[in-house]
């Protein structure tokens, strides 16, 4: 099987087909990290093939490494250029209990424990557990992707995953 | 033990909430999107390089008339002036030197002038 930086490098030599493996191969991520950031299938969706166009136009700059990490940088940068169309008046502030992006419409699909339980988190512990556990992004990547300090995305992972487990047992005994 | 590794759990719960997601139907949409862009910009390439080469081919003959005529008339001017001077040369070299004082004199106004 044919390593994500060959495709990417055929990719970027304008191949469309190696680009279209490359979106099959990590969609479901991408996708999934939409949705957690946004609590929205419809906007996460919306943000993830974003993601994927912003890619195709940036494949030549990819240096080599995960691509997973790659892909997920520019979503999370995708999610935070469309969340200040939404709302230019709000910055992320990761000390902030609320949750900023428009939740207003339940998804019929997000009936998960585990989405349910992620939402109720704080943004940034919510960010962060996102980033790092879900997308599966190192602290030093998800560090470089949001601009906060390594240590406070290491704080707001333990405290986000303490929070979920948590949540997760509070929802399993009722 | 890494940190990562406290949470094992619960990034293959993650995992297993991403795969249920059918891929078939985004993966196209956004190859759509991507072929889309790529034809209108082909297009756009296609429309520009016709333009302007029809611009360059309308403009085309001006040039080549102007610049055959150039040649030509570069040509014969040179060619006069070498059977001048060649005539005046052989009749009274002091005429070249005159010619010669009036020619830069003349270059030099015409060098200084700016309009």
């Amino acid at each position: 099987m044919r390593t994500d930086p060959d495709l990417a490098a055929d990719a970027a030599r304008g191949s469309d087909t190696a680009f279209a493996e490359l979106v099959r191969r990590h969609q479901a991520r991408v996708r999934g990290m939409s949705r957690r950031l946004t609590g929205s299938a419809s906007d996460g969706d919306d943000i993830a093939q974003a993601t994927f166009l912003t890619a195709w136009q940036k494949i030549a700059t990819y240096a080599g490494g995960t691509f997973s990490a790659w892909i997920c940088m520019i979503c999370y940068r995708e999610f935070l250029q469309v969340r200040r169309r939404q709302r230019p008046e709000i910055e992320l502030d990761e000390t902030a209990e609320i949750i900023p992006f428009d939740r207003s419409v339940p998804d019929a699909g997000d009936k998960l424990d585990l989405s349910r339980a992620l939402a109720k988190l704080p943004e940034a512990q919510r960010i962060c557990v996102t980033l790092c556990v879900a997308a599966g992004l190192s602290h030093r990547e998800a560090a470089e992707a949001t601009g906060w300090p390594l240590g406070t995305i290491k704080s707001h992972v333990n405290r986000g995953v303490a929070a979920l487990r948590k949540h997760l047992a509070a929802d399993q005994v009722a | 033990m890494r940190d990562e590794d406290t949470y094992a759990d619960l990034t293959a719960l993650f995992s297993a909430e991403d795969r249920e997601q059918e891929a078939k139907p985004f993966v196209d949409q956004v190859m759509g999107r991507i072929r889309a862009q790529a034809r209108i910009r082909k297009l756009l390439l296609v429309v520009t390089g016709v333009g302007g080469a029809l611009l360059a081919a309308s403009q085309l003959p001006k040039l080549l008339a102007d610049t055959v005529g150039l040649d030509a008339s570069l040509t014969t001017s040179i060619i006069q002036v070498q059977t001048d001077a060649s005539a005046l040369a052989s009749a009274n070299p002091l005429w070249l030197g005159i010619a010669a004082i009036v020619g830069l004199s003349l270059l030099a106004v015409a060098a200084m002038e700016r309009t």
